[in-house]
This record gives structure tokens, sequence and C-alpha cells, in this order.
């Protein structure tokens, strides 16, 4: 935490520094007071004869402290800001810096939720940690060893009542805070159950009242809500007790402190305005004793998300960067798109999977992927089908090192993957995933996110390969019609198509579609292959389908079943010699009355 | 008397413990730069204070003992806290004197008076913390309950993110500031009027005096907090852009990681946090520089209390034991002023919140429909000249008109954006026809009771929704009663039962909302299985097996066929295979049925579904 801290050192050393300052002013206040009553109104040793002047420029003095005080207090109010509000900012960038570079499984590990709250929530209040210590901590020390060193120099007998309240106060703090603490961790546990109810309601309120579910839904949020009220009555309960007592305890003293003091001034000993600057030092010890306890409360939480954060921070991520390759695309320096500028160069974009085998880390451990061989030539178009769960995905998301083997080595253009640069080596990949993750900014901005220097042409011509120009030259506002988050301005088949645009635009040498096409009517499908072999034949696609149709015109057709590769080779030879294809194909092609289907079948295979 | 946690309303305010500030992990609405929404500015002026205080007041009254007491215990600490001071100053004037045998006597009445004031505060805060709890509660339930019967169409045009945040911030901010400033008024109205009138019993030159600093105070106050709210008006609007970003980076990071963006969605990111970072340090000095400020302006009082007090005291005007009740008087003074100065502010958010969270709570219910019961429902569905938009002026069906036979399956066809999915919308009353009207056995959707018409139709929707309970909840969401023998049975029906038995925990398995928990294709099998054990007598499948496999698509078709024996289904897809043995196949172009027909007649039409037919199985070459 201190590594943070470091850079705004000044700011941290003068922020307490002008906190003794505020404070020293502050204590030497009832001092002052109490000259100005005892010598100047009541003339004490002037018997009893008040002294204007001496009023007058005692009170001079102490507005003078009061400004000096005042003046200490804002620069020191500017300087922790300064501070703490740095190094929450440091702290927030590095912990969202670490978030944008962890893996997936490390990512899945922690929950979209958690992260969140953890970069928003969890850094304000370590923020406010350090922002208390600052100034609360110093203050209240100063108040508490200052006000007892002059009012032990008023008179020695006060001390006595100190020493009889401070445990008291100690005990009282130390109970409660032991008793309050641990329900603070309750507390936020509830409150993500009332959040999570209140947001599958919002996000499902289809599926709540199609099946007429708003009374058990209401049911479900009144609990989680009754929880959360509980637990917020349990830590209100505890807190209302420690004022009262805290304050009983005071103002006994208060009286402690009369009474002594009138015996005192009996034996004269001290003087009536001593006993009244007592008081004011009196409450300012224990003020400051209750508001230790507001620090540690605040403190405690602080550092329970400082864990919260350290966690996020500590984790190093498991797929990190290669020694990189020399030559590949590094050299390339800033120009991503010019791949295509060096024709003399063998073509790339071969894809090799050597004995691999795959288990989601964390997960049951149960393979996902088994012994996968299976290499994809520069400009191949190879489609990969299988029944739903069989591990489609998951091994395409091995490429762009989304997840890494557990055996064996994926290679790109006959390097390991995991010896790239992970930049240089996504930025040879686009990948058009499952569900089109869009940002909510213009269609442009969302599809430059390809590659940032494309021009208009090449937008629209990106746009058109995909099958989007259509739809979004039918918008009034084009391009720049604005993604919404939800809402009704796009179909999922408007999305998927943007999504597809996007890694269009990316001219990369190996494009692939994980089941991107969806949402697509057939028409719009065929076009889109169409447009694709046209426009990008020379780029490696690999292409994730449920329908034959989208994966038949494909070199070669991998056929993944329980996550092994059963067959892989053409749409004809598969049809004649793997079983499975040959089901998938009668359940997409009923048998009945097919005969024709099957001539067209070879009449659009004619064509190649 | 003093109360050691306000009279330093100074710099280390703590966290008040029953706020919870915990943003939660809700999603944002989209905040681009380009994006602006009127609605989610953090500070708001609220439009009609009256009404909203007046709707406020309503939660109150239905609270009225707690208020009551609450009112009293605070009149009696108000009396409590301004004689303190007064005995404070007897003793003091007792020891001055050297009337100490009188001492004792006072001090008993102080520890009496003191005794009460703590027992009262004890009560106050107890009684607070219920009635803020109280009210919170119905507040969210009340709020709840209208949002789960709104109709569709408000939350489809709404960020979820903003609803839920009027659920949550807003509810907890109001219940706050209410509840604290229901004593914080009273106590202050009552102290100003009692210190008032004590100090002017006491020395009427003296709270003449006391004025000035009131006047320095408030002028103070102004001019700061005007300053401070524009900062950190600013500041909460580059909180929420933030938090935006971050919601949608890290939701939408697997795109982000497969296009290297990292480094720009980084800068991005840093950006606003850098801007937020100056806005705030600026908001957060002005407002820690109220503390000394008003510590200033108090002392300053206080001299010209002394002064002046001297010089009376001096000329045999007033006692010392007077000055001595003044100073503290006028801190006493000085508070409230400086509390309400402070509640101005909150209060105009909190009434700004309880306005967005009444108006959700006076959008107009659902319509649920009539009271007919569709007990002897065969399921003859019929679209009679149905006209439809949902943003006037885009029509989105156009004289849509369509008869489904009880027992048949139909299916729709047609290009993305076609209106198939609002067919499915107004069947269910998601949303009501413009014109036109949608008949079940010849009888109006809208006379059904519409509990009533969702009850007996079952519906699986596009993008899947599941709770994050167990696949056994989950199941039997569609029908509570279902035993487990049935759940199974529906699981193994929509080919998911062994996909759940390979699970550790079986039927138990919690779902979590992201992770690899499940597939894609395995939510839809899930949803579908939910579907089946509803038993229902209209089944609606929208895109529902789209990211199945076609042959658990078939396994799960020849299930159906006994399950819908005698029952009508609805299909929506783009497969063809999934359509080919409807009975009845609605091909749509931009919201208008142009073939109708079963498989054989459309192909011997050559029309359009003959078009998208050949389109699957021929010149689609890659």
């Amino acid at each position: 935490m201190f590594k943070y801290l470091k850079k705004y050192w000044l700011f941290a050393l003068l922020a307490p520094l002008c906190m003794i300052g505020e404070v020293s002013m502050d204590l030497l206040q009832p001092q002052l007071m109490s000259i100005i009553v005892d010598e100047g109104v009541l003339g004490v040793s002037n018997n009893n004869v008040g002294d204007l002047k001496l009023i007058l420029t005692t009170g001079l003095q102490m507005i003078l402290t009061v400004v000096i005080g005042g003046t200490f207090g804002v620069l020191c109010g500017v300087f922790t800001n300064i501070s703490s509000q740095n190094f929450g900012n440091d702290m927030r960038k590095d912990a969202f810096r670490r978030i944008m570079a962890l893996s997936f499984e490390q990512t899945d590990r922690f929950s979209t939720g958690s992260l969140i709250t953890r970069i928003t929530n969890d850094i304000t209040q370590v923020q406010n940690m350090v922002a208390q210590c600052f100034r609360g901590f110093v203050r209240n020390l100063m108040f508490f060893v200052g006000g007892i060193a002059c009012m032990l120099s008023l008179d020695l007998s006060f001390g006595v009542i100190v020493a009889c309240a401070f445990p008291f106060l100690l005990i009282c703090v130390t109970f409660f805070i032991s008793r309050v603490n641990p329900k603070f961790a309750i507390l936020q546990k509830k409150l993500d159950k009332v959040n999570s109810v209140m947001q599958e309601n919002v996000t499902g309120s289809r599926v709540v009242k199609a099946y007429v579910r708003e009374d058990y839904e209401k049911e479900r949020f009144g609990n989680a809500n009754q929880d959360l009220i509980d637990t917020q009555l349990k830590i209100l309960t505890i807190f209302s007790f420690m004022g009262p007592i805290m304050n009983i305890v005071l103002n006994v003293s208060v009286v402690a402190v009369l009474y002594v003091g009138s015996i005192r001034v009996q034996e004269g000993g001290v003087t009536p305005g001593n006993v009244m600057a007592a008081i004011t030092y009196l409450s300012q010890i224990l003020n400051s004793v209750m508001m230790f306890a507001m620090i540690f409360q605040t403190v405690s939480r602080g550092m329970a998300s400082y864990a919260r954060i350290k966690e996020v921070l500590d984790c190093e991520p498991v797929i990190a960067d290669g020694a990189g390759v020399p030559g590949s695309a590094s050299d390339r320096g800033t120009a991503s798109g010019s791949a295509a500028n060096t024709p003399a160069a063998s073509p790339r974009g071969k894809v090799e999977f050597r004995n691999v085998s795959f288990a989601y880390p964390g997960g049951s451990g149960e393979s996902v992927l088994s012994n996968i061989n299976l290499t994809i030539n520069p400009g191949e178009t190879l489609g990969i089908l299988g029944a739903t769960g069989s591990g489609k995905s998951s091994l395409v998301n091995l490429i762009p090192r989304f997840y890494d083997v557990t055996e064996g080595e994926v290679l790109v253009d006959g390097v390991n993957v995991k010896d790239y640069k992970l930049s240089d080596l996504r930025r040879r990949i686009a990948i058009a995933l499952q569900k089109s993750e869009l940002f909510s900014t213009t269609i442009r901005e969302n599809m430059r996110w390809g590659n940032m220097d494309a021009t208009d042409d090449e937008l629209e011509a990106a746009a058109r390969t995909a099958q989007a120009a259509e739809f979004i030259h039918s918008k009034p506002e084009g391009f720049e019609t604005m993604v919404a988050e939800k809402g009704m301005s796009l179909s999922g088949g408007q999305k998927q198509r943007l999504s597809i645009s996007r890694a269009v635009l990316k001219q990369a040498d190996i494009l692939i579609f994980d089941d991107s096409t969806s949402a697509l009517d057939l028409k719009t499908e065929a076009n889109l292959y169409k447009a694709l072999r046209t426009e990008h034949g020379s780029t490696t696609k690999i292409i994730i389908a449920q329908r034959i149709a989208s994966v038949k015109g494909a070199n070669r057709i991998a056929v993944i079943d329980n996550g092994r590769i059963i067959a892989c080779d053409s749409h004809e030879n598969l049809l004649k010699t793997c079983e499975i294809y040959q089901d998938i194909y009668q359940s997409q092609l009923k048998s009945s009355a097919d005969s024709e289907i099957t001539y067209s079948v070879k009449g659009g295979a004619d064509h190649e | 008397m003093s109360d050691p946690a306000q009279n330093r309303n100074t710099s280390s305010a703590p966290a008040r413990p029953n706020t919870p500030t915990a943003a939660p992990p809700m999603r944002m609405p989209g905040r681009g730069p380009g994006g602006p929404r009127g609605m989610q500015q953090p500070v708001e002026k609220p439009k009609d204070v009256k009404k909203a205080l007046a709707r406020l007041f309503r939660y109150f009254e239905k609270e009225k003992l707690i208020v009551t007491a609450l009112i009293l215990i605070v009149v009696i600490m108000v009396i409590c806290s301004v004689t303190a001071p007064n005995l404070q100053s007897n003793a003091i004037n007792h020891i001055t004197d050297g009337e100490f045998d009188l001492l004792p006597k006072v001090l008993a009445t102080m520890l009496c008076v003191y005794a009460v004031s703590a027992l009262c505060s004890l009560f106050q805060s107890l009684l607070s913390a219920h009635l803020s709890q109280r009210i919170v509660r119905r507040m969210r339930e009340d709020l709840f309950d209208r949002i789960v019967h709104l109709p569709i169409k408000y939350l489809d045009s709404h960020p979820h993110g903003d609803i839920m945040s009027r659920m949550t911030n807003d509810v907890e901010n109001i219940s706050n500031t209410v509840s604290q400033s229901l004593s914080s008024l009273v106590s202050g109205v009552l102290t100003i009027i009692g210190t008032v009138a004590m100090m002017l019993y006491l020395s009427w030159q003296l709270a003449i005096l006391s004025c000035f600093t009131v006047i320095l105070t408030v002028f103070a106050t102004k001019t700061l907090s005007s300053k401070m709210r524009s900062f950190f008006r600013k500041r909460q609007a580059l909180l929420g852009t933030l938090n935006g970003t971050v919601e949608e980076m890290v939701t939408g990071y697997k795109t982000v990681v497969a296009y290297s963006h990292e480094q720009q969605v980084i800068d991005d990111f840093e950006a606003t946090s850098d801007e937020m970072t100056r806005v705030g340090i600026i908001a957060e000095s002005l407002g820690g520089s109220m503390g000394p400020v008003m510590n200033a302006i108090n002392n300053v009082g206080f001299v010209i209390i002394a002064a002046f007090g001297g010089y009376f005291a001096i000329n045999g005007m007033i006692s010392i034991g007077v000055i001595s009740a003044f100073i503290v008087y006028a801190k006493q003074f000085g508070r409230p002023i400086n509390e309400i100065a402070n509640l101005y502010g909150q209060i105009q958010t909190a009434v700004a919140g309880a306005e967005r969270v009444f108006s959700i709570m006076d959008e107009p219910l659902e319509d649920k429909g009539g009271d007919l019961d569709m007990k002897n429902t065969k399921g003859v569905i019929s679209f009679r000249h149905v006209d439809f938009s949902y943003v006037p002026g885009k029509q989105v069906l156009y004289d849509f008109d369509l008869d489904v036979y009880a027992g048949h399956k139909v299916a729709l066809v047609g290009a993305t954006g076609s209106g198939k999915t609002t067919v499915v919308n107004l069947l269910m009353r998601f949303y009501d026809v413009d014109a036109g009207e949608i008949l079940i056995d010849g009888v109006n959707i809208r006379d059904i009771s519409s509990d009533e018409l969702r009850r007996s139709t079952a519906i699986v929707l596009q993008d899947t929704v599941l709770f994050s309970d167990t696949i056994r909840n989950n199941l039997k969401y569609s029908n509570q009663e279902a035993s487990d023998e049935e759940m199974e049975q529906a699981a193994r029906m929509s080919n998911c039962h062994g996909m759940i038995s390979r699970l550790k925990d079986g039927y138990d398995t919690v779902l979590s909302e992201s992770g690899q928990n499940l597939s894609q294709g395995q939510r839809q099998l899930l949803s579908i299985g939910r579907a089946f054990l509803a038993d229902p007598k209209i089944l609606i499948l929208d895109e529902a097996t789209s990211s199945v496999d076609t042959r658990t698509e078939k396994r799960i078709q020849d299930a159906m066929v006994n399950l819908m024996k005698d029952r009508t289904s609805v299909i929506i897809a783009h497969r063809l295979s999934t359509i080919r043995d409807a009975d009845y196949i609605v091909v749509m172009d931009q919201g208008r049925i142009v073939e109708t027909g079963n498989h054989e007649e459309l192909m011997d039409k050559q029309g359009r579904y003959y078009e998208l037919y050949m389109t699957q199985f021929a010149g689609n070459e890659i």
C-alpha cells in the first residue's frame, strides 16, 4: 500500500504537519479563553477588576490563532485530498490495468460483478481510509495527547478523572467494534442478494411474466429485503447504544471536573477559569476517543476492501507473453493492417493442433478436448460441427490463447502460440464470438475496434462483406448510429453482422466465426460466405456452425464428438464415410421426398 | 450539554454505518460520452418539491406512533440541551462566588439531566433506525411490486441500470436523509428557538451580537456549498461514466482481448479516472474547508462575546457565569444552523430521488386483461388484421391475419427484423396490438385474464434467461407443484438429463451468471425443459434451439410430438430443418405475411419459401 503513497510523499507528509498546526492552534484556544475569562473579565490577579484591554489583546491573539489554525486546516484538507485521491486513482488504474491483463480463467473465477465492485466501491473505501488516517487519526491523536497534557498542566487532580473515564471508554469502543465489524461483511452480502434478485427480475421480466411468477418473485424479494433490513437494524441498534453510553461517561466526567474543581478552587490550587478550560479539554479528549472508534471502523472496512483489491493486484496473469518471434508481426510496427503489403512472404495463417488435450482450469477436471491433431493450411476454410457441449468453442479458444492447452501444443505458422507476444498473436487472428459483444458507442466506433486506422471505404467494404451495409444505411444516422446497451435498436441478427464486420475489418490472417451466424437467415448467411470467399480468399477461415449449409462449402469439415475429432474431410466424403455426419445431415434434411434436394445439392457442388 | 458526535462537525465525518455505499454490481446503462441521458444526472433539482414531499409524508403517516414518540423525545432532548449549559454556568458561578455548599445540588441536577438526555438519545437513535428501516422496506417493496407488474414495454425502453439504481441508491438515500433530517430539523428548530430564548433571557445585548456569527455562518455555508455542488455534480457524472466503462469492458472482456484493445480501453479509463480525481480533489477540498471555516467563525464569535461580555461584566451588567453559558449557547446556536444548511442540499437530492422512485410507481400497471379463464380452451389462435408498432411511425406488423388450428404446429419463417418475435410478444400480451385483435377460441385475449393466458402458454425465448439458483429450481420455475419425477421426465425430453446427471451436484448444481458452468446450447436445453414442465396448452419456441446441434434438436422434436399432441405450438426458427414438418408455415417479410402453407405446398409454389429452402442446401459455397 505504501508503494502507492510514496509518489505523493510530500503531500502525505504535509497533510499531517498541517493538521498538527491546526490542532496546536485549537489547543491554544482554551488557554487564551481562560486568560480572557480569568484576567480579562474576572480580574483574578487584579482584585477582581476586569481588564478590557487584556480582553482585546488576547482576543486579537485568539483570532489570529483561529485564522492560522483555519488556514492550516484548509491546507491539510487540500494536501490530504491530493495524496489520498491520487493514491486511490493510481491504485484504481493499476487494478484496472491488471484486470485487463488477466486470463479468462481468472476473470471467470472472480466473476464480473465482483470485479466491478472491487474497482469502484472497494477502492473508494481504501481511499477513505487513507484520508481518514491523515486527518482523523492525526487530529484525534493530537487532541488526545495534547488535551491530556494541557489538562494535567492545569491541575494534576484532573488527571485522576481522565484515568477513571478512559478505561470505560476503551472497553466500550472495543466492545462495540468487535460486535459491529463482522456484521458489515454480512451486510454487503445481503445487499448483493437484494441487487441480484432485482437484476434478475429486470432482465428476465419476460420469463417471470410468462410463467406468472410475480407473486413468487415478490416473496423472494421480500425475504432478501427483510434480511438486509434485519442486518442493518442490528448494526444501527448497536450504534444506538454506543452514542449515549459514551455521552454518559463524558458528562459524568464533566460533573466530576466541576466537583473536583470546586474543591481545588477552595484550596486555591486552581482558578474558575481553569475549571472551564478543563471542561473544554475534557470534552476534547473524550471526543477524540469517540472519533477513534469511528476511525477504526473505517480502517477495518478499508482493510477488508484493500484485501479484496490486493487479491486482484497480486493475481499474476496465467497466460503471459511469450519471448516474441523474430521477424513476426511485431516488426510490422504500428501499421497493423499492412500484412497484405508483403506478398513476398510465405502465405500466413497456418494453424496446427498437436496432441492437444484441454480441461477448464478450476473445473471438474474432466477433459473437454482430448488428443486433438489437426492442421489447417493457409487460405483453407475449415468448418467445425458437433453436438451441444462437444467442445467446439473450446477448440478455437485455444488459438488466440484465451485458454492454454493442458497437454500438447498449438502452433500458428509453425510457432507455438506460447512463444508469441500475445498482442502479435492476437493481431493475426480475428474472431467473431458466439455472443456478439458491442459497446455503447456509434456503429463506426464499434467497427473500428477491428482496425483503428480504417478509412471510410474500408469500413463500407467490411460492412458490405458482412451483409451489414444495407441495414446500417437504412438508419437515419448510418454509421453514426448509437448502439444502445440493450433496447430494441438492433436485432440479434444485426448485432451478429456488426460483430462480423468488426472481425472482417481487422484483415487478419486467421478468421474465426464461433457460431456467429446463428441468428442470420439463410440467404443472408449464404451471401456473407460468398462475399468472404471473393473478398478474403487468402484468409484462413475457421467456422463453427450448427447448420450443414453454413459449412458445406468449406474445404474440410471437422466433426467433433465428446471432445474428439472423429472425422475431418470434405462434405462429399463425409457424407459417404462419417456416420455422425450423415446423421447430422439427415437431421437437417428429412429423409422423405428429398431426392430433388439431394439433386440440387449435387448441382450446387458442381459449381465448384 | 455536549454531544461529542456532533459538536465537532469538522473534518473527520465517519462513514455512516447505515449507508452501505457499496455500488452494487449492477448493469450500468451505457453512458458513453456521446450518449446523453438526462435522467441520470446524479444531483437533480426536484421538479415539484411540495408534491414529492407530501407523498413522502404519506409513508410517515403509517408510522404515526413512532413519529410521535420520536418528536416527543426530541423535544425532551432539546430541553435538556438548553438547560444543561445553564446549569453548568450556575455551577461555575457558585465556584467563582465561593458558594461551594450550593454546588452538590447543582451537580446532582446536572447528572439527572444528563441521564435523561442520554436515555432520550438512546431511544431517539433506536426509533429513527426502526423508522427509517421500516420505511425503506415498505418503499422497496412497493417499488418492486410495481416493477414486477410494469408492462414489458417500460422495461424494454428504460436502461436497467437506472431502474436498479432507483431501487437501491435512491431509496436508501431517501430513508437516510429523511430519518436523519426529521430529528435534526425538529431538534434544530427547537434548539434555535430555545437557545435564542435563553440568550435573550440572559443578556439581550450579547444575543444581538451573536447574530453576527449566524450571519457569517449562513453566508459562508451558502458560498461554499454552491461552489461545492457544481464540482460534486461533475464528479458524480464522471463516476457514472467510469462505472459504466468498467462494467462494459469487464463484461465484454473477451472482445477486448480478442481485438487486443486493452491499451485503448486502459487509456480511456485512465483519462476518465484522472479527470475524476482532479474534480474530486477540488470538490473534497472545498467540502473539507467547511469545517475549519465554521470553526474559525465560531471562535471569532467567541472572542466577540468574550470581549463584549468582559466589557459588560466589568461594568457590572452581567455575571461571569452568563458569559460561560453564552459561549456554550453560541456554539449550540451555530450547530443547528450549520446542520440545516447542510440538510438543505441533502433534502434536495433526496426529494429528487423520491421523484425518481415515485415516477416508477406512477407508471401505469400492466393491463391484466379480463376475467375469462382458459379451462376448456382448445388452442385455436386467430390474428385478425393486426397492426403494430413499437415506436409510433415505425410500423412492424401490417394487417397480420392468421388462423392457427388447435393441435397444429405452426412455424414462422422470415429474415431478421421481419416481425416474427413481435407476433410472440403480442400473443403473450407483452405488448398490445395497435389495431385488430387476437383471439383464442374466438375470445379476444384482452378479455382473458393475462395470468391465465400466460399460465396456459409456455414460451422459450431467444435470449435464454436462467436464474442464479439450482437447476432444480430453474426447471420447476414453470411449475412449482411438479414432482421430481416429472421434472426429470421434462429434462429427458429436452435432452438435458444426461448432461445434468454428469454434473457433480446433479440437479442441485447452482447456476452462475458467468463462467463456464454451461455452454450456450446447454442453457437453451434447460429453458426448453422448463417450458416442457409447464405442461402448457400452447407452446412457443422463439429461436429456442439456435445454439443446439441439429441432432439433439431432432430428438427434442420427437419428444415434443407426444407432449404437444392435441395442443398448439408456434415455432420461430431460421433453420428450415426445425420447421420442416410443421403443419403450417408462415413466411414473413417486413411485417407482412407473404406465403402460407405446408412444406410441400410451399415448395410447389416455388416462391419465397422455396428460395429460402434452396439457399440452405444449394448455391451456398464458401
